[in-house]
C-alpha cells in the first residue's frame, strides 16, 4: 500500500482532476468567472466527494455489484442536497452565482470516478485521504482559472479593485470563450512543468556515467 | 436478489430521512432569505424612493405589493408574477406608477435559466426595456428589427427566445388582473 501523503498529494499534481485527468469540465468551465464562485464550487464539490468516498468505502462489501451504481448516484445526490441547502441558508450571494451548477455536482464524474477507481477498492483512511486531495487539487484548479480570469476579465481578485478605473476590462475573459482560452493555456503551462519536473527527477535518479 | 432489494430500500430510506432532517432545520433560514431577496427586489423597482416600504394588498392572486416612501406618500405597486420558463418558474416583481398607466421596470427575483443565455433576463440591458411600457396593452417581443417602445415591443435575447416569450407571457397574463384588482382594493 501507498503511502497516505502520496495518497493526498497525488490528487493536486501527479493525476490533478483538471489538468491532468481532465474531470469536471462543466463546472471548471462555466463558474470561473471570479476566485470566489471557484472556491465555492471546489468546496462544495469537495464536500460531496468526501463524504460520498467515505460512506462508499465503508459499505463496499454491503452492496451489491448490479446495484453499486444507483446506490452511489443516490448517496451522491443525497450530500448535493445537503450542501445545495446550506448553500442557501447560509451563503445566498453564493448560491445565486453558483446557479444551477451546484445541483449539477451530483454528474460531477470527479466523485463517481473516484468511488469506482479507489472508494470501492480501499479502506475508509485512505479513501477519505484520496478524496480530500482530489477534492483540493479540484479546488485549487478552479481558483487558479477564477483568478486569471477575474484579473484580466474584471480587473480585480476576490472582489478587490486591482488597476483603478483606468483599467479596460478584457471582457471576452468572463464570457465562456474565456474559460477554454484560459484553461488551455494553464493546461499547457501545468504540463509542461510537471513534464520538465519528470525529466530532472529521472536524471537526478539515474548515476553519472563517467 | 433478496440482499439488492434490501439494501437499495434501506438506502433511499435513510438518505430520505437525512434530507428530511437537514430540509427542517434550514427552511426556515433559507425563507429569511427568501423574503429579504424579495424586499430588495422591491426596494430596486422603486430606486432613488426615500425609505421605501411595502406592504402586501389584501388581493388573493396576483400578489400585489403597495409601495410608499419615508413621507408616507404612494410610490407605485408591484406585481408578483410567475412565468414559466425554459427550466423552471421565474419568479419576477412589475413595478407599475400610482396611476396604473406606465410599468416603472422589472425585477427577477428567481429563475434557473441556463446561465448566458435565458439567465441574461437578469441583466439591466434587457429588463431596462420594460421601463416606460404601457400596462393596460399585451407586450411582444421580436426579433432581428428594432423594437418600437411606444407598440410595447421588448428585444427578445438571442437564442433564449423561450425565456423572453415566458416572460413577456407572465407580464401580459397578469398585469390586467393586476391592475383590476388594485383598482378594486384602492377604491
Amino acid at each position: 500500500m501507498k503511502s497516505m501523503s502520496y495518497e493526498f498529494t497525488k490528487g493536486l499534481v501527479k493525476n490533478n482532476p483538471v489538468f491532468v485527468q481532465v474531470l469536471g469540465m462543466c463546472p471548471t468551465l462555466a463558474v470561473t468567472t471570479s476566485v470566489v464562485n471557484g472556491l465555492g464550487m471546489g468546496m462544495a464539490t469537495s464536500f460531496v466527494l468526501v463524504s460520498a468516498a467515505l460512506i462508499a468505502s465503508i459499505m463496499k462489501s454491503l452492496v451489491p455489484g448490479e446495484v453499486r451504481i444507483p446506490v452511489y448516484a443516490v448517496i451522491i445526490a443525497t450530500f448535493v442536497t445537503i450542501a445545495d441547502l446550506v448553500l442557501r441558508a447560509f451563503f445566498p450571494p453564493l448560491s445565486v452565482s453558483l446557479g444551477p451548477y451546484v445541483p449539477l455536482i451530483v454528474v460531477n464524474c470527479i466523485i463517481m470516478g473516484r468511488i469506482e477507481a479507489f472508494a470501492t477498492r480501499n479502506g475508509p483512511l485512505p479513501s477519505v485521504v484520496d478524496a480530500l486531495g482530489m477534492g483540493a487539487g479540484f479546488t485549487l484548479s478552479l481558483m487558479v482559472l477564477g483568478a486569471v480570469r477575474e484579473i484580466f476579465g474584471n480587473g480585480s481578485i476576490f472582489g478587490f479593485d486591482l488597476f483603478g478605473p483606468s483599467f479596460n476590462p478584457v471582457l471576452v475573459m468572463i464570457m465562456p470563450a474565456g474559460a477554454f482560452l484560459t484553461l488551455g493555456v494553464l493546461m499547457a503551462i501545468f504540463n509542461a512543468v510537471k513534464e520538465s519536473s519528470k525529466t530532472v527527477l529521472i536524471s537526478a535518479e539515474k548515476p553519472v556515467e563517467a | 436478489m433478496k440482499k439488492m432489494l434490501i439494501v437499495l430500500t434501506l438506502v433511499m430510506a435513510l438518505s430520505g430521512l437525512v434530507l428530511a432532517g437537514t430540509f427542517a432545520a434550514l427552511t426556515e433560514r433559507i425563507e429569511i432569505n427568501r423574503e429579504r431577496a424579495l424586499q430588495a427586489s422591491l426596494a430596486a423597482l422603486f430606486a432613488g424612493a426615500d425609505e421605501p416600504s411595502f406592504d402586501q394588498l389584501d388581493v388573493a392572486d396576483p400578489t400585489i405589493y403597495r409601495g410608499t416612501d419615508g413621507a408616507g406618500d404612494l410610490l407605485g405597486y408591484a406585481v408578483r408574477v410567475v412565468a414559466s420558463g425554459y427550466n423552471g418558474p421565474i419568479s419576477m416583481l412589475v413595478g407599475l406608477t400610482p396611476e396604473l398607466d406606465e410599468i416603472v421596470g422589472l425585477q427577477v427575483v428567481e429563475n434557473i435559466e441556463t446561465p448566458g443565455l435565458g439567465g441574461r433576463i437578469t441583466e439591466a440591458g434587457f429588463r431596462s426595456q420594460f421601463a416606460g411600457l404601457d400596462p393596460t396593452r399585451a407586450l411582444r417581443s421580436v426579433r432581428n428589427i428594432e423594437p418600437d417602445p411606444s407598440a410595447n415591443q421588448v428585444q427578445a435575447i438571442s437564442s433564449a427566445t423561450i425565456t423572453t416569450e415566458a416572460v413577456v407571457a407572465g407580464i401580459n397574463q397578469k398585469t390586467p388582473d393586476a391592475i383590476e384588482a388594485i383598482r378594486r382594493a384602492e377604491r
